[in-house]
C-alpha cells in the first residue's frame, strides 16, 4: 500500500488486490450497519457472499454489525445532547434519515472506487472530503469494536500490535482478531491522514 | 484551567445575540485525526487555517470547543454536518 499523494487535481493511492478487497468489505459492512443494501448485490435482500477466502475470519464481525442497538451505530449517529432528551429526540427525528443517506452514499462511493480493477485509487479533490468522512465512519466502527474509548486505549492497542508483530515474547498471547482489526484500523488511519494531507497541499 | 476559554467565548457571544441563542459544541474523541478535524472546520465553517487549528487544539486539549452560535435551527444544521463528518457535536442554549 502507498498512501495518497497529490497528482494535479487529485489524490492517488496504490493498493493491491487484497488490500482493496479487505477495505471494500469493511466499507460494505459499515453500510449494512447503517441500513444500506449489500453494495454490489443485484438483489439487496439476499445474504452477501464473501469475495475472498482471506476474509472468512471477518464473518463474526459482519454478524455483530447487524445487531440493533449497536454502540458502533451510536458513534455514527450520536446524540445531539448529553442531557436534554427533548433536544436529542427532536434532532434524531429531523436528521437521522438524512444522515444515514449521506453516510451510505459516501460509503457506496468508496466501495465503488475500490471495486474497480485497478491498482490506483484516484480521488478527485472535490470528492476527497466525502472519502475522508467515509473512512472516519469505518474507523469509528472499528474503534468501538476495539474498545477504544480514550487516547490511552489507543496507545495500549499500538503497544500490543507492536509486540505481536515482533512476536518475541513467550508470555504475550494477544487475541489475533484484536491484532488483525487493530492493524486494519491503523492502516485506515494512515490512509486517511495521507488523504487529508494531500488535500491541503498546493497542486 | 479546563474549559475557561470556551466559557468566555460563550459568554461573549451571549452579549450580542438574542435571548434564544444556541451553541454547537464539538467534543474530543480518540478516533478523529487532528489534520482531519482542522480540515472539516476550515471547509464547513470557513474558518481561516489558524482559527481552525486553534479550535481543533481546544477540542483535543480541553475536551470540547464551541464552534458556532445562532438560532436553534441553524445549530441543528451545524450539528448534523459535524455528525455527517464523524465528529461528535451537541447543541444547547448559549446560556445553559
Amino acid at each position: 500500500m502507498r498512501g495518497f499523494e497529490r497528482e494535479g487535481g487529485a489524490a492517488v493511492a496504490l493498493l493491491d488486490d487484497e488490500e482493496r478487497t479487505v477495505i471494500a468489505r469493511i466499507v460494505a459492512d459499515v453500510g449494512l450497519l447503517l441500513g444500506a443494501e449489500a453494495f454490489g448485490m443485484e438483489h439487496p435482500h439476499e445474504p452477501s457472499t464473501p469475495g475472498a477466502d482471506a476474509l472468512e475470519h471477518l464473518t463474526w464481525f459482519e454478524e455483530s454489525l447487524a445487531e440493533p442497538d449497536d454502540p458502533a451505530l451510536l458513534k455514527l449517529l450520536p446524540s445531539a445532547s448529553r442531557d436534554d432528551r427533548e433536544v436529542a429526540d427532536e434532532f434524531r427525528r429531523l436528521t437521522e434519515g438524512d444522515l444515514r443517506e449521506t453516510k451510505i452514499s459516501r460509503l457506496r462511493g468508496v466501495w465503488q472506487d475500490l471495486s474497480e480493477d485497478a491498482e490506483t485509487w484516484t480521488v478527485d479533490l472535490e470528492g476527497a472530503l466525502d472519502v475522508a468522512a467515509a473512512l472516519t465512519d469505518v474507523r469509528l466502527v472499528l474503534a468501538t469494536r476495539l474498545g477504544l474509548e480514550s487516547d490511552e486505549d489507543a496507545e495500549r492497542l499500538h503497544e500490543d500490535i507492536a509486540r505481536a508483530v515482533e512476536g518475541d515474547s513467550a508470555e504475550f498471547h494477544p487475541d489475533p482478531e484484536r491484532i488483525w482489526l487493530g492493524m486494519l484500523y491503523d492502516a485506515l488511519t494512515w490512509l486517511q491522514d495521507s488523504l487529508v494531507t494531500s488535500m491541503a497541499e498546493a497542486p | 484551567m479546563a474549559g475557561t476559554e470556551s466559557e468566555l467565548e460563550t459568554e461573549g457571544a451571549v452579549a450580542t445575540l438574542p435571548a434564544d441563542a444556541w451553541v454547537t459544541i464539538v467534543w474530543n474523541d480518540p478516533v478523529n485525526l487532528m489534520s482531519y478535524v482542522t480540515h472539516v472546520f476550515q471547509t464547513y465553517f470557513r474558518f481561516p487555517k489558524d482559527e481552525a487549528e486553534r479550535r481543533m487544539r481546544e477540542v483535543h486539549e480541553q475536551g470540547k470547543s464551541v464552534v458556532s452560535t445562532g438560532g436553534r435551527e441553524q445549530m441543528e444544521i451545524d450539528v448534523q454536518a459535524m455528525h455527517s463528518y464523524g465528529l461528535w457535536a451537541t447543541m444547547q442554549r448559549a446560556d445553559a
